[in-house]
């Protein structure tokens, strides 16, 4: 921008503190219009912002004053038309070093004089006007599937529901009950499946395309084109967003043989026993006679390292119902459960109950360990551990087996990973590769013809997925977030869960479905920088095809063409400059946030020369954790080391390693970067940022090593959010051991 | 392959105890709340949390030998904070009523009591006419206008001639009964150490008392109610032998005066009987929660002592102020009541006195060092 | 139709269920008023100290969903404010806002000038009552808005240290109520929830014994914005414990109290395990329980504090926790031994479950146990655990979907 202008506030104790003439005449320096005031906040002091910026004064604006976490609703101007910097002089000076120091001032001055190179780089947003589609299409025609397609048609939008098989319903057709979506939660409810086939029927807007499967998918958010292969050939479509609610299966019980499953007839799964009793009988299926009783075992092969280690949360439910059902048309049957604990979360529990209450079941807790034949025709369960000592087994006329549920999922990465091995093995290019690559290949081949969504990412054909392959969100507070933009997995196929869990679920993707839908025609990005406009640019020609940046995105934003070339798809970017932060050519950017901006914020930095002793340290600081907990430390007024100088960052994965280059060759003596912690339980908003950061500092680290610069003048901390105790300490520690450093050799040159 | 030991479930079992007031059982989800809360459970051996879970599964076999169901006083503490509503307290005493009928000897005079709910006016009513047969033939039937010594109405000689063989056949009863039992506990059990009579001892001490009874916390007012009683029955039982010593040793005349040792003692244990009886009817009524349900089985068994104690009460008023008519039927009646009492004894609720004694003799001799 | 389509949603709680529905509605296009009881956002959730199973602290989302709620022009917070009225009409509502005085204006700039002035202290309600704080003060350090809160009625009679003391004006002792009626399309109820109140359950010593707290009061004791500073202390000294028992079910699955479970006590116990021992290595802590309810993939969270050295899981159900010397004992049976327990602990947690709030103007149906069901025909939809009880990732999720339900109410086109 050309026309910077700069608002120093004097109020909240900055004026007394600061030298405000001094700092005036820095940013006057530094080419800015300076108008000073004594509360920024108050109405008089956001009119004379105004003022400034409607009299054409300035189109850039440094609001040095709060910290840009306070007041925000009244520092928002039209992002199109200003750009702003806030700068934090009283959180992050005038609070936490003392007045009137000349380290203080001098750290004042430096981050005004950053904030307005930052702003001078800076660059207006262009919004994205693109057509966007307005359907929304949904994977999957059983209960979450339906509950989204009529919640996004409810919304206002068109529908194409398409299910493999060939009617809707899915895992919960057939039997007449299921587990209760609403209250009373004390008994099975009639099944919801039949009115939701005929609500969907009904509902105008739902277009049904049964023993349908996806063959492809292209483009972007509010941009998908989407090939669907049907009973009458291949259909092209184009819709907006997407949601997959393709379920989940029961565990193959043919894996658990130790339970007598395939052995004896006689030992059947749950679902085998709802199909049974939606025939309105109960037989055993060697004989055909009607068992006297019943033994239900509780986590058969769940919660089992061996086959599910997870919980599936709904199966005792499943089996309390199902005890319900046996006794209410067969009273004369007894029903017994071997349970390790009974999980009827919330109020569920009304049904455990109801089950002992009402169906007078028995109960025992207890480690089945097998199931065999007694001879007569009956089962022995065998097991362990049980709450009554000295009892070993039971002996059963048919027994059920309480299996959990696996997702009916893809693993995106991993075929993709399948796929690249497969290139390899071919055209490798050496017989080592070609060897190992067939390895890897070996090693998944158990993905190949698994997809789903047939996504044409390079990233992969279907949606990443967590552990157990649930195509999960990883954060507990947004339980949305997808790692393929516009794309939203809803019911079981998401996560474990009972049919209740997954109405609501369906209701929830469909909305932020519809919403990416609404930000793309806004050309918005969608969470977490909702609302933020300006896109990367890539500046292609100086492209060297490293594929770092496709590689690394954490959302599938880029493809490549045959050459490796990167190709932007604007509304999969969810703008968090990993890409940026990977490239090594410095050619992607954006409008707001460059490798250049940050190389001139660095540039803008005053280093005393080598006899004054007074090193200087840049700390990169990711701005949705680390900047915040400084900012909280701020407030309750604890201090640090004023050799700092701070850049927030939105990721550290976007950290250029260029940066850290021109730090060094400024003679800044040592550069720390703190940002979320990453690994299995990671905090990182942007997936694996934090992780990347460090893998590229361990690379920086090396070169240092080389160059006989010692690699301790770098450092990464992972820090949570609120950890504000804890991260004075870490920068006041990071000056010391800088301290004790001999000054950066590079000093003055 | 070795035979395993199986868990067989009774839904016939169940549905008895269900028919004594022991159908919540079935509510137990063993949380253990129950054995947390008993103040009489001991530390290696807690109950009832093990016990409700037998009940649920209708292990009647299992809870037959095992002590605790004696050991637990049904203070009620475990039903009172019971989460599922599941009344371990009316469990075990379903539980307990079943056993004194499985332990019965005959089994059917077991049954007959047991089925009180049905077979009361028989129970009641046998022993009536037992007496007045008894009287009838042997010429006692016509009693003067004023009775002043009960001997007018039935001879002391009858009496003792139908209540020493009761008492002996009640003796032999318990012994069959009591030995069983027995046994039983032993089956299940650590071996026990130590001589019976040397832990007998110190459990009557107990007993006596009510040590353990005082423990309780929800049912505090029951214990002074159960103490009244028993020591009641026990003065009653002591006045009577002191009555025959005096009668046939030193020829005493009856009625004695009032002011006479053994004339005290008679109306002191009257008094504990009632105010005892009265104290535990009277909580039965006003405290449904902490009590325990009512069934047959405690109703018969209060309503024994009560027309015990009432027509006993009533015979020494009655016989000073009312005509000797039904002075004498009063007194018949109380006759009558004992006699229902004594036979009943084994197979009632208050069989508990033997089978509790036993148990906590048993773990005298079973507790660790 | 199309002037309801003009009209805002109502969101009624700006815990994080309706923080959650208001952000989404906004965000996906539509007006929103937010109507929130305290003078700060985030509810229930910026209480606690971390999250299962992934340990992240709840304010990293909170600043998020701060950020997106500040950055919205398209939502209307309202705090310290109540629905008392709601009446239907042609097919939306008409709803009466009652705002509690607002002593401390817009003009606050967190500065900090007042608080080192008040001379009265109040109980601290943000806090659980563990601690003492200034009448005005902001509630804790990442609270937000930036702005103080003033508890008016703490103040001695005649003081003005406060205003006198504020540069900006910005407090104002006589501010009134206000009153506001609006017309709104459709309504999300996120009213949440309360904890089961600790006075109830004296026999395990809660509101009797000084060393008993309850779980939401455990997670102050080890946030670091909490009344210790993070420090796990027992409460009413300044010792660390050697020993923490956490008593599962405490006034839950129990007919005498709650007889519904609350799913996520289990789990928050098991978090709470690992905040002592990752203060306190050599504390010895135990967890007895009814049943494990650790479901979906947060069985492996299970395995991970079952694994941990000096974690101790027992079966069984705390039946009394009593004063022992200078600690507390426990008296419970470990089912799985069949042997009764008489355990030391110097503190102890009662893991409470969580209650609805009840009460709305809009007479919502409830349930058995008073959780409000939605009734989307009237435009009313539930949200978070006003709803079921849920965890936070439960809530937030059933949150966009009560968004959804709302929107499609309100019979609007986006």
């Amino acid at each position: 921008m050309e026309r910077i202008g700069v608002v120093l506030c004097s109020g909240c104790g900055i004026g007394e503190a600061l030298d405000m003439e001094a700092l005036r005449g820095v940013a006057e320096e530094a080419g800015a219009t300076v108008l000073t005031h004594p509360c920024l906040c108050s109405e008089e002091g956001l009119a004379a912002i105004r003022s400034a910026l409607d009299s054409g004064e300035a189109d850039a604006l440094v609001l040095a004053g709060c910290s840009p976490r306070a007041q925000r609703h009244l520092f928002r101007f039209d992002p199109e038309k200003t750009v702003v910097e806030r700068l934090a002089l009283r959180e992050m000076v005038t609070w936490t070093h003392p007045p009137g120091d000349e380290d203080t001032q001098a750290l004042a001055e430096d981050l005004v004089r950053m904030a307005v190179a930052k702003v001078e780089a800076g660059k207006l947003p262009v919004r994205l006007q693109e057509e966007i589609e307005d359907a929304v299409l949904v994977v999957g025609g059983g209960l979450a599937g339906m509950e989204a397609a009529l919640a996004a048609a409810g919304m206002g939008h068109d529908v194409v529901l398409v299910e493999a098989a060939d009617r809707l319903g899915g895992a919960l057709a057939g039997p007449p009950v299921h587990l209760p979506l609403a209250p009373p939660y004390d008994r099975p409810q009639p099944s919801r499946i039949p009115g939701l086939v005929e609500e969907v029927k009904a509902a105008g807007k739902i277009h049904v395309a049964t023993s349908s499967r996806i063959v492809r998918i292209t483009g972007q958010p509010g941009q998908f084109h989407v090939t669907v292969r049907g009973p009458e050939g291949e259909v092209e479509l184009d819709v907006g967003a997407i949601v997959q609610a393709t379920g989940a299966r029961p565990y193959d019980a043919s894996r658990l043989g130790h339970l007598g499953y395939g052995a004896f007839p006689d030992v059947i799964t749950a679902r085998e026993l709802d199909l049974m009793l939606a025939e309105g009988r109960l037989a055993r299926p060697s004989d055909g006679k009607a068992p006297q009783r019943i033994a239900f075992v509780q986590c058969a092969g769940s919660r089992d390292p061996e086959h599910l280690p997870y919980c599936s949360g709904e199966c005792c439910a499943v089996t309390m119902r199902q005890i319900l059902q046996v006794s209410r048309d067969h009273p004369e049957v007894e029903t017994c459960v071997l349970y390790r604990d009974i999980r009827t979360p919330g109020q569920l529990e009304h049904l455990y109950q109801a089950a002992q209450e009402g169906a007078g079941a028995f109960f025992l807790k207890a480690c089945v360990n097998g199931v065999t034949g007694n001879g007569n025709g009956r089962l022995t369960v065998r097991f362990e551990d049980s709450l009554l000592p000295g009892v070993e087994a039971m002996e059963a006329d048919l027994v059920v087996l309480a299996v959990g549920m696996v997702p009916n999922s893809a693993d995106g990465e991993a075929i993709r990973e399948l796929h690249d091995a497969q290139h390899r093995a071919e055209h490798g290019e050496s017989e080592v590769q070609k060897e190992e690559a067939q390895k890897i290949a070996e090693q998944l081949a158990h993905h190949e013809g698994t997809e789903i969504l047939n996504l044409d990412y390079r990233q992969g054909p279907d949606l990443p997925v967590l552990r157990y392959n649930f195509p999960d969100s990883h954060y507990i507070c947004f339980p949305y977030e997808t790692r393929r933009t516009g794309i939203y997995a809803a019911g079981a196929v998401r996560a474990p869960m009972d049919p209740a869990q997954a109405v609501e679920d369906a209701w929830g993707a469909a909305l932020k479905a519809v919403q990416c839908i609404e930000a793309a025609r806004r050309g918005e990005a969608v969470h977490p920088r909702s609302g933020d406009l300006g896109v990367p640019e890539l500046f292609l020609q100086r492209c060297t095809q490293c594929k770092r940046c496709t590689e690394e995105c954490p959302f599938g934003t880029l493809n490549e063409d045959v050459d490796g070339t990167p190709q932007l798809n604007p509304l999969r970017c969810r703008h968090c400059g990993i890409c940026m932060g990977a490239c090594p050519e410095r050619i992607i950017s954006f409008p707001d946030y460059s490798v250049d901006a940050v190389s001139r914020q660095i540039g803008a930095i005053e280093v005393p020369e080598e006899d004054e002793e007074k090193p200087r340290i840049l700390a990169f600081l990711c701005e949705n954790d680390a900047y915040p907990a400084l900012d909280a430390a701020a407030q309750l007024r604890r201090t640090w080391n004023p050799w700092v100088r701070i850049i927030p960052v939105r990721c550290l994965g976007s950290v250029n390693i260029v940066w850290i280059a021109d730090a060094l060759s400024r003679g800044i003596d040592g550069i720390i970067l703190i940002g979320c912690t990453y690994g299995e339980d990671y905090q990182c908003h942007y997936i694996r940022g934090s992780e990347l950061a460090n893998t590229r500092l361990g690379n920086v680290q090396e070169t240092l090593d080389r160059l006989a610069l010692e690699s301790d003048r770098i450092r990464l901390v992972e820090l949570a959010h609120d950890e504000f105790q804890r991260i004075p300490g870490i920068l006041d520690e990071f000056a010391e051991s800088i301290g004790e450093l001999e000054p950066n050799p590079y000093k003055g040159f | 392959m070795a035979s395993l030991s199986l868990i067989t479930p009774s839904p016939e079992i169940r549905d008895e105890l269900h028919r004594r007031g022991g159908d919540t059982a079935r509510r137990c989800f063993q949380c253990a709340t129950c054995s947390a809360v008993c103040s009489l459970a001991p530390d290696d051996q807690p109950f009832p949390r093990r016990q409700m879970l037998m009940a649920q599964w209708g292990q009647i076999d299992r809870l037959a030998a095992d002590p605790a169901v004696w050991l637990c006083h049904q203070c009620n503490d475990c039903t009172v904070r019971c989460p599922r509503n599941a009344r371990p307290g009316d469990v075990l005493q379903a539980v307990r009523s079943m056993v004194i009928e499985g332990l019965a000897a005959p089994a059917w005079l077991g049954r007959l009591v047991g089925k009180a709910r049905s077979t009361w006016p028989l129970l009641l009513g046998a022993p009536i006419l037992f007496w007045v047969v008894l009287l009838g033939l042997t010429g006692h039937l016509a009693w003067p206008a004023h009775v002043t010594a009960f001997e007018q109405v039935v001879p002391h000689v009858l009496i003792y001639s139908v209540f020493l063989p009761v008492a002996a056949w009640v003796l032999a009863v318990v012994f069959i009964e009591g030995g069983r039992f027995w046994a039983f506990l032993g089956s299940s059990s650590p071996p026990r150490r130590g001589s019976f009579f040397g832990a007998l001892l110190p459990v009557l001490g107990e007993i006596g008392t009510h040590r353990r009874f005082a423990r309780c916390e929800a049912a505090r007012p029951r214990r002074t109610g159960h103490f009244l009683l028993m020591w009641g029955f026990v003065g009653a039982a002591v006045t009577s032998g002191l009555l025959v010593v005096a009668l046939y040793g030193f020829g005493m005349e009856m009625p004695l005066p009032l002011g006479h040792p053994f004339k005290i003692l008679g109306n002191l244990s009257a008094i504990a009987l009632v105010v005892g009886v009265v104290l535990l009817v009277v909580e039965r009524w006003s405290q449904p929660r902490v009590s325990g349900a009512t069934t047959a089985f405690d109703t018969f068994f209060l309503t024994v002592v009560f027309l015990v104690v009432a027509t006993g009460v009533l015979s020494e008023v009655a016989r000073l102020t009312l005509p000797g008519q039904v002075a004498g039927g009063v007194y018949v009646a109380h006759l009558s009541f004992v006699l229902t009492l004594f036979l009943s004894f084994p197979y009632s609720k208050f069989a508990h006195a033997l089978y509790r004694t036993l148990a906590m003799t048993h773990e005298r001799m079973t507790a660790a060092e | 139709m199309n002037d309801t389509a003009q009209l805002p949603v109502l969101v009624v709680g700006a815990g994080v269920a309706g923080l959650t529905a208001a952000l989404e509605m906004a965000e996906t296009g539509h007006h929103v008023v937010l109507a929130e009881r305290e003078p700060v956002i985030g509810g229930r959730v910026a209480r606690f100290h971390r999250y299962f199973p992934k340990l992240c602290p709840p304010t990293c989302g909170l600043e998020i969903n701060a950020r997106r709620l500040e950055e919205n022009p398209r939502i209307e917070l309202r705090l310290q404010t109540t629905v008392t009225g709601a009446q239907p009409v042609d097919g939306h509502w008409s709803v009466t806002l009652e705002t509690a005085p607002v002593h401390v204006t817009g003009r606050c700039t967190a500065c900090g000038l007042c608080t080192e002035v008040c001379p009265a202290t109040v109980s601290d309600r943000l806090n659980w009552g563990l601690a003492e704080a200034p009448a005005i003060r902001r509630p804790f350090p990442n609270a937000w808005p930036q702005r103080f809160v003033l508890e008016r009625e703490a103040c001695p009679e005649g003081c003005r240290a406060c205003v006198d003391a504020c540069p900006y004006d910005a407090i104002d002792l006589k501010a009134g109520p206000g009153v506001e009626e609006m017309e709104v399309a459709s309504v999300v109820v996120a009213t949440g929830w309360r904890p089961y109140p600790l006075e109830k359950l004296p026999e395990l010593g809660g509101g009797v014994l000084e060393g008993v707290v309850s779980n939401v009061q455990m997670e102050r004791l080890a946030a670091p914005d909490g009344p210790t500073g993070g420090r796990i202390l027992i409460p009413g000294t300044d010792r660390e414990p050697r020993s923490v028992a956490f008593v599962q079910c405490a006034g839950s699955r129990d007919v005498n109290h709650l007889p519904y479970c609350s799913g996520v006590c289990c789990l928050a116990s098991l978090k709470q395990a690992l905040y002592v021992k990752e203060q306190l290595p050599e504390c010895d802590v135990s967890l007895y329980y009814i049943d494990r309810r650790t479901p979906g993939r947060n069985e492996d969270f299970l395995t991970r504090v079952a694994g941990t050295q000096g974690v101790r899981l027992v079966k069984g159900k705390v039946g009394k926790v009593e004063r022992n010397g200078d600690g507390l004992e426990l008296t419970v049976e470990d089912a799985e031994a069949g042997k009764l327990l008489h355990e030391h602990a110097d503190l102890v947690v009662l893991a409470t479950g969580m209650m609805p709030e009840t009460g709305d103007p809009f007479g919502l149906p409830r349930d058995e146990d008073g959780f409000a069901v939605s009734d989307p025909r009237r435009g009313l939809a539930v949200a978070g655990v006003a709803h079921r009880p849920a965890d936070v990732a439960a809530s937030v999720r059933d949150a966009t979907g009560a968004a959804a339900r709302a929107l499609a109410a309100a019979g609007r086109r986006s």
